[in-house]
């Protein structure tokens, strides 16, 4: 087995982005019935949203920045560009309000949650917003490595591969 | 509806618009970047890449508005569901825009 800073790396970055994202709709569902018993797992939950999040952030950010342009390059050379020039360019800035609301989520959460149905709307809304933008994210992450996947794949793919 | 149920904390207000107001900078700034690049280049400059320019800028913004926000009570005058409307509009017409922005340019 020969995994390398690169594989750990993005492997570790979509984890991060996939428990952030369970997180929110741990979040979402907890504050459903939200009530003076499961306050404080409430804000467990969106603190761990906003960890798992710059997690993300810090990972991604580290492999887009060092590992990012190979796969950009091989990309842009296969049948799939609009992989980096539309799915990669979305998810990037995407992300970054996906991370912003991850932020907000643990400061909404800290509100009257028992007493208050507009502070319960408020987290509900972060929280979906949140869930809804990483399932995009890791679609769109998928997207990406197909498009890395079809560019080697193609017949011409043996000249990238070199 | 007590007076209770009906508002929303001072910090949750404050950063609830704060979030909305720089999930459209970041949107904006994504699209002004990608068409002017003499800003991506500056961008470049601060922090070594834009995007990493972009995140920095968009998290000072975010809890630069909220403290300010926060101390002026201003936010507060809205109403909750006025202010979860928008932040929800400026999320979906945030992360749609991008979408759009990248498929036809």
């Amino acid at each position: 087995m020969n995994v390398t800073a690169n594989d750990a790396i993005l492997l570790a970055h979509a984890t991060f982005g996939v428990l952030g994202t369970v997180s929110a709709l741990w979040v979402f569902v907890e504050t459903l019935n939200a009530r003076d018993q499961n306050l404080q797992r409430i804000r467990t939950a969106a603190l761990a949203v906003a960890i798992f999040m710059i997690a993300a952030w810090i990972l991604g950010g580290y492999w887009y920045l060092h590992f990012y342009p190979v796969e950009r390059a091989m990309i842009l050379q296969g049948p799939w560009p609009f992989a980096h020039n539309v799915f990669m360019e979305t998810k990037e800035h995407l992300f970054l309000m996906t991370l912003i609301l991850s932020f907000y989520l643990p400061i909404a959460a800290r509100d009257k949650l028992a007493s208050s149905a507009a502070a319960r709307r408020m987290v509900l809304c972060v929280a979906a917003l949140i869930a809804l933008s990483g399932l995009a994210i890791e679609g769109s992450g998928a997207v990406i490595d197909h498009g890395v996947k079809v560019a080697l794949l193609r017949p011409s793919g043996a000249e990238i591969r070199k | 509806m007590s007076a209770d149920s009906s508002r929303l904390g001072r910090a949750s207000a404050a950063f609830g618009m704060a979030a909305a107001i720089t999930t459209l900078f970041n949107t904006g700034l994504a699209c002004v970047k990608d068409a002017y690049h003499p800003l991506t280049n500056l961008m470049n400059a601060i922090a070594g890449n834009n995007w990493t320019t972009q995140g920095l800028a968009d998290v000072i913004l975010f809890v630069g508005l909220g403290l300010t926000f926060s101390k002026t009570r201003m936010v507060q005058t809205i109403r909750p569901d006025r202010l979860i409307v928008f932040l929800a509009a400026a999320a979906v017409v945030s992360g749609v825009g991008l979408f759009a922005w990248y498929w036809v340019f």
